[in-house]
């Protein structure tokens, strides 16, 4: 009986995800190209070991770690504090809160692209004023440096909200017997903070940067309209290398062994997240 | 007094936090109300609203086209998606049987696989089957990320339903589809909404599949608003105003649906 319910999803997810997924890694063992069908060569583990002497690749790996690196602690530290301010009683509070969830769900070509006209020297906003107060070169995106820094500033700005709304929701489950217990004990303000605020809700902290960490491992549209990898790789972050070698270089064997490098990095951070957030939620 | 001065000191940092952070987006909304020609030569600043951006876009075939695109890639495999995740999630709430977690983690996994992994195999498969530039062809690739994230977001709400209900009615002879069709289904109706109203925007905001999948026929806004960049000089204004059109659901379903955004990021709805 439970087999007419779950069966025809079942059936799905094997058609459009689980095939494919198997059909990439199939291909990764071949030197299958996009254009030419000619006689295709099987590998065996040749484009793995190719990796690992491609020296874009190892650039682009060291990007993307950077990348998520800098900008996910710097989202944590920002939605953290902005959380304990809002945890605070003022006016119009929730409205302001509401306000703050808006670039969470903005299209990322649409960030990406904002930025990119803001940051313009001419005429963008952020381009002009960097110009007068002469902080980096005129052009941001042009520049190999502030190209990178420009990608996690917008990175950041869309996402410190996602972590202030998880954090905000974090602490507002904090019984306030804890915090009334500890204050009654003469905790300081910071000692309640790093003795009970941090440790009560360090498995929301957790799941969160797990989660973050598999978002920002796929990370592409934004940066893609923004930069397009650019200037001379400095922003080729490792979807954009593995899109490049597939749909511009042509070569799906290769480019498939680095997407089944990414996706074995995605499903083991996703493996420790759905043994956490799975814990009691099926009866 | 000492009180009040504090919460309205407080009231400042946060109403200053709050307009830096939507900057970028009145900067989409205002630049959309620009003419090309002014952003290019005009500070920043300068504003006299117009809706010649507007004007153009909606003269503009490539643009409608695509827009109707978006909204049937989104509707389609929202609605297919939420279909077959709530005959899933009736039944794995509702059953026992053999490799049960595994078959549930093994679904819900595959929400994480990167989409450009899949792109590579997508593409050579929808070649093959002519799927590529077809919106039903993206639709499909949609379903990908969007069956797996519904069931995440279903199971909690069809598992809160009370059985008395379906007892009563497995007793008065409902039969098992009768008992999910007539009575869990319409209980968790607003777990349904919610599902098909996060999905939808996932899909609507989805760009990778679209760049690879689909060409002149089927390309979607994102797409069409990114090549507002154009050759030779950036029409910054009818990409502006294209965005303020795409961001107008997004904006509404972030409002309208707020009591459930946090359930419908911490089920990883990040990103499509």
């Amino acid at each position: 009986m439970h087999l007419f319910f779950v069966l025809p999803a079942t059936v799905v997810v094997m058609a459009v995800s689980i095939f494919p997924a198997i059909y990439a890694v199939y291909l990764s063992f071949t030197n299958r190209r996009l254009m030419w069908l000619g006689t295709m060569k099987f590998l065996g583990l040749e484009n793995y070991s190719r990796m690992f002497n491609d020296s874009l690749f190892l650039h682009s790996l060291r990007l993307q770690f950077t990348f998520m690196a800098l900008a996910i602690p710097i989202e944590l530290i920002i939605g953290f504090l902005v959380a304990l301010l809002f945890l605070k009683d003022f006016p119009l509070s929730r409205l302001l809160r509401s306000l703050l969830m808006l670039p969470v769900y903005v299209l990322p070509v649409v960030s990406g692209l904002t930025w990119r006209l803001m940051l313009q020297p001419e005429y963008g906003m952020l381009g002009k004023l960097f110009k007068q107060i002469s902080l980096g070169p005129a052009a941001w995106l042009a520049d190999v440096r502030f190209a990178f820094v420009a990608v996690v500033l917008q990175d950041v700005w869309r996402m410190w909200p996602f972590m202030f709304m998880v954090l905000y929701a974090g602490l507002t489950s904090i019984p306030n017997e804890y915090l009334e217990a500890a204050q009654l004990d003469g905790a300081t303000p910071f000692q309640r903070l790093f003795w009970v605020i941090i440790p009560l809700i360090k498995p929301v902290i957790v799941t969160a940067l797990l989660l973050r960490l598999i978002d920002a491992l796929r990370i592409f549209s934004e940066v893609y309209v923004m930069t397009y990898g650019g200037p001379s790789n400095a922003t080729m972050l490792l979807p954009l290398y593995i899109h490049r070698r597939a749909f511009e270089f042509g070569e799906i064997g290769y480019g498939s062994a680095l997407g089944v490098f990414l996706m074995i990095v995605s499903l083991l951070i996703t493996y420790q997240l759905i043994k956490r957030s799975m814990r009691g939620e099926l009866a | 007094m000492k009180k009040r001065l504090l919460k309205l000191f407080l009231f400042a940092i946060a109403l200053f936090i709050v307009s830096v952070e939507l900057v970028p987006i009145l900067v989409i909304i205002t630049n959309g109300f620009k003419k090309d020609i002014d952003i290019w030569t005009k500070s920043p600043f300068y504003f006299k609203p117009t809706v010649h951006s507007y004007y153009l876009i909606f003269s503009n075939r490539d643009f409608k086209m695509s827009l109707r695109n978006s909204f049937t890639a989104a509707t389609i495999s929202a609605l297919t998606s939420v279909f077959f995740a709530s005959l899933a999630a009736f039944g794995f709430t509702r059953f026992d049987f053999k490799l049960k977690f595994l078959l549930l983690i093994a679904i819900l996994l595959t929400r994480m696989i990167p989409q450009i992994t899949l792109a590579l195999p997508f593409y050579l498969l929808f070649r093959t089957l002519g799927l590529k530039d077809n919106i039903v062809g993206l639709s499909v690739a949609h379903i990908s990320f969007n069956l797996p994230y519904v069931l995440a977001l279903l199971i909690p709400f069809f598992a809160s339903v009370p059985r008395d209900y379906e007892e009563a009615a497995r007793i008065d002879g409902c039969k098992m589809f009768g008992v999910f069709w007539r009575i869990t289904l319409p209980l968790s109706s607003a777990g349904l909404v919610v599902a098909f109203v996060f999905a939808f925007l996932m899909s609507w905001n989805e760009f990778l599949y679209a760049l690879v999948l689909t060409g002149p026929n089927a390309k979607t806004a994102p797409i069409v608003i990114n090549a507002f960049l154009g050759q030779y000089a950036p029409l910054w204004g009818q990409l502006s105003a294209s965005s303020t059109i795409m961001l107008l659901p997004v904006f509404a379903i972030t409002l309208g649906f707020q009591r459930y955004i946090l359930k419908g990021l911490w089920t990883g709805g990040l990103k499509g």
